[in-house]
């Protein structure tokens, strides 16, 4: 899929960057990252154009993005209050609902660049959570924008090392991840023996 | 000695785990970012020539020449289509460049650190 994935871009270029940012933003895994990084390199090489690239990637994303807020406002939340209403869990989604309203906005932000393995999953929560659309694209744009900005001006910069950048860049977000885990983690372990 | 609930031991094993995960792909990263400095890019099925020429800086003729194709200035097949216009596999193709790589002195030459780009 990888090898596939490139090759389109290399030989399609814009059209092939739009479709695969669109596709990997609902959530089917592709290596984005990588597309990212090496469409800097090919506008350092004079084959794509750099405002050209950077529309055509953030369109992609953000309306892929949007397709995932709307199958979880449309589809999520109808399937969670079935399934959720009938194991008594309202009370833990009407929690998280709130958690959402108050913190979607800077999840919806980092998640499309610092921590970004869990952004569609972010895109589907906002929509199940009834997060307000206008504010969940304005920090969906706001996000992919930074997003954008680093891998291209990465790709541009280190145009002749793709694949070691991608590599430290994919290893770089799991340690975000993991480390965004263990602060929260910690955060509970400390509150619970606190408790105790 | 306080016994703990089970819940806490879970939570407490769990942290650990991601606070692993945390050094281990931190040092990853590092270790990768390291190799941008030392070593040039493996050849992939994926990259059309002209890229290719780029990332090992050489004339992108030495490599048309050494796969038997003309030159196109905006020539942007990877060489998986190459490959499958010539009827032989992508594998063949990576390896003449490779070769061709090598006679022009750009096989994988790991600069010594602080001489890189």
């Amino acid at each position: 899929m990888r090898e596939w994935v490139l090759a389109a871009l290399s030989q399609y270029g814009s059209p092939a960057l739009f479709a695969v940012m669109m596709v990997a933003s609902i959530g089917v895994p592709l290596p984005v990252t990588l597309l990212l990084i090496v469409t800097g390199s090919l506008i350092s090489l004079g084959v794509m154009n750099l405002w050209w690239a950077i529309g055509v990637a953030i369109a992609g994303s953000v309306l892929g993005d949007q397709i995932g807020y709307a199958i979880g406002r449309w589809g999520g939340t109808a399937l969670v209050s079935r399934f959720g209403a009938a194991r008594g869990a309202s009370g833990r989604l009407a929690k998280a609902e709130a958690q959402m309203r108050r913190w979607g906005g800077l999840g919806v932000f980092f998640s499309r660049w610092l921590v970004s393995p869990l952004g569609p999953w972010f895109n589907f929560a906002s929509g199940i959570a009834e997060y307000p659309w206008a504010r969940f694209v304005f920090w969906d744009v706001a996000g992919e924008v930074v997003d954008t900005a680093i891998c291209l001006g990465l790709g541009y910069v280190f145009s002749d090392r793709v694949q070691a950048l991608d590599a430290a860049l994919g290893d770089f977000t799991w340690a975000a991840v993991a480390l965004l885990a263990a602060v929260w983690l910690g955060w509970k372990l400390w509150k619970a023996l606190r408790s105790h | 000695m306080v016994r703990r609930p089970p819940n806490l031991l879970i939570l407490a094993v769990v942290f650990l785990v991601a606070l692993a995960a945390t050094i281990t792909f931190g040092y990853r990263a590092s270790q990768h970012a390291r190799r941008l400095r030392l070593e040039n890019e493996p050849i992939r099925a994926w990259m059309s020539v002209p890229f290719i020429a780029h990332t090992h800086h050489v004339p992108p003729e030495i490599l048309y020449q050494a796969i038997g194709v003309e030159p196109h200035p905006h020539d942007r097949r990877p060489l998986r289509a190459i490959a499958r216009a010539q009827n032989r596999p992508a594998a063949a193709v990576i390896r003449d460049l490779e070769n061709a790589l090598a006679r022009a002195g750009h096989t994988h030459p790991a600069p010594p650190a602080g001489k890189g780009p």
